[in-house]
């Protein structure tokens, strides 16, 4: 450890003062743009915003498919990290890797897959068809469901990373020891499982969650202008109709919101030490 | 036995789920026929030849590897001093100095873009390019910091030390001692940051002009143009440069010690 604070100082700030300056500013700046009517602050931005319908109805969405993604990925979460955690050593690195890999490949190409699954000359569609369940191709794509299954593989790896992690320090016994002392497989996950790998699972819901809300691509490509999430809102204000108090507003609600969920995090993490 | 067979199935669909959906891209992108189906009409290269052929692409492929790549070395130029006062000084407001630093990973990418976009590139007359390589060196920069951070914590401060009081100068101390030993952290961080920086969209939605898109935009405008299968065998070459930048980080550094 070194006592020289200036010297210290003069090392960090640089770094400090380039994301401040360039990255910070101009976010606050916009931030505060949507406190601003008519040359004065005002909170008026804000009500006309909330009185929309259609935006009402986007913010709405986008909460629940957020935690609709969330939830299901906790519980399919939880069935993998439980398999992966029961693996030998070397099939665990694999299957783990394989968890992983998705997390390195550009969101564009991961999401575009499901176009090729889930438009109407897809594979769902052929299968229906060929099963003769539908004369005619239905309509998957631009649907919420097409956006659910987006988002959902996108960040259940994120899910599942979070929930190994706080298996792995799981007592090894404790599972044999409660069904031996004659609990069933749900009273073990809601009585042992549960409650130690809570922050792991806070983490990962906390993390899918706000993935979730401030993806852009997936809602983009999979939902269109019919199913608006609040980034593609953001967007078009921006695109279509130059509305830059509206985008402001958007901005808010999801920094708002992502940052509150990290709040939780950093007080969970910092509660266990 | 049947709760072996149980965890297979259980790991087996999960897996099918992440991984399946590339795997369909690639063969659809191996297509013979003019436009995207699975399973594709026929096999060929075509499509994969194609990609190179594409002016845009190659432009915004450009663009895209000069962002990750500079923008790369600029948050490792900014971001190494940064974690080594982190780690070694105890500095007036280094709590607050983290949690600026650590901001970019906070705030959507698209509001980002948006506000660069207004307040910078129209008022300023800041180039677009420029945008975007500031933006893309402060999103990485958070990571670069992180990265480092966690390599110098493995090394101790004595062998620094002790290298200054055998006579090296503080720089020499630094170059001559710690930077070969946070050599792979600083390669990581490389890594992590050319992965993260050549993936991101949000942030570069609002900062494209003309003839300057990166190359996840360039794309998203081209499907929605065209539906032929070019965009698949491109996904795929991308995917496959990732995944092996990554597999060879892991194989020589053990990259998942640092993500």
């Amino acid at each position: 450890m070194f006592h020289n604070r200036n010297e210290g100082l003069a090392l960090a700030l640089p770094a400090a003062i380039f994301t401040g300056l360039l990255f910070l500013l101009p976010v606050g700046i916009l931030l505060s743009e949507a406190f601003q009517v008519d040359d004065g602050w005002s909170l008026m931005g804000y009500v006309d915003f909330a009185k929309k319908p259609l935006n009402q109805k986007v913010f709405l969405r986008t909460l629940k498919l957020g935690a609709l993604v969330a939830m299901t990925a906790a519980i399919i979460g939880y069935a993998a990290a439980f398999c992966i955690t029961n693996l030998d050593s070397k099939a665990r690195g694999r299957v783990f890797g394989l968890v992983v890999l998705p997390l390195m490949i550009s969101p564009v190409a991961r999401t575009y897959a499901w176009i090729v699954i889930l438009g109407r000359t897809g594979i769902v569609n052929d299968a229906i068809m060929g099963l003769g369940l539908s004369d005619t191709p239905i309509r998957i794509l631009f649907t919420e469901t097409a956006v659910f299954l987006g988002l959902l593989q996108l960040f259940l790896p994120l899910m599942i990373i979070s929930l190994v992690s706080a298996m792995e320090n799981l007592p090894k016994d404790a599972i044999p020891a409660a069904r031996v002392l004659g609990a069933n497989w749900f009273q073990v996950f809601t009585k042992v499982i549960l409650p130690l790998t809570k922050e792991g699972l806070v983490m990962g819901g906390t993390l899918v969650f706000t993935g979730s809300l401030t993806a852009y691509i997936t809602p983009a490509i999979l939902g269109g202008s019919k199913v608006l999430m609040l980034e593609t809102l953001l967007y078009q204000r921006v695109n279509v109709a130059n509305d830059f108090v509206s985008a402001g507003i958007i901005a808010t609600i999801l920094i708002g919101m992502s940052f509150s969920a990290n709040l939780l995090l950093k007080r969970i993490a910092t509660a266990r030490k | 036995m049947t709760d072996k067979w149980i965890s297979r199935l259980i790991l087996g669909l999960t897996l099918t789920f992440l991984i399946g959906p590339f795997l369909i891209i690639i063969v659809a992108g191996l297509s013979a026929g003019e436009t995207l189906v699975f399973p594709p009409n026929g096999l060929s290269l075509r499509w994969y030849l194609k990609v190179f052929t594409v002016e845009s692409f190659r432009e915004s492929f450009a663009l895209s590897m000069f962002l990750a790549i500079g923008g790369t070395l600029v948050a490792l130029l900014l971001g190494i001093p940064a974690a080594y006062a982190l780690s070694r000084y105890k500095i007036p407001y280094g709590e607050a100095i983290k949690t600026i630093v650590a901001a970019p990973i906070i705030v959507p990418g698209i509001i980002v873009g948006l506000a660069l976009l207004r307040y910078m590139v129209m008022p300023l007359n800041v180039g677009i390019t420029m945008a975007l390589f500031l933006a893309h060196t402060a999103l990485v920069l958070p990571y670069a910091v992180r990265v480092v951070t966690a390599s110098m914590m493995n090394l101790r401060s004595d062998i620094e030390e002790a290298a200054i009081l055998l006579g090296c100068t503080r720089l020499q101390g630094f170059t001559k001692v710690v930077l070969p030993n946070i050599r792979s952290g600083v390669l990581a961080a490389f890594i992590l940051g050319f992965v993260t920086s050549f993936n991101q969209v949000p942030v570069s939605l609002f900062l494209s002009g003309p003839g300057v898109r990166t190359l996840p935009i360039d794309m998203l405008a081209y499907m929605e143009i065209t539906y032929d299968p070019s965009v698949a065998a491109l996904s795929a070459l991308l995917a496959f440069l990732s995944v092996g930048i990554v597999a060879l980080a892991e194989k020589f550094l053990g990259f998942s010690r640092y993500v």
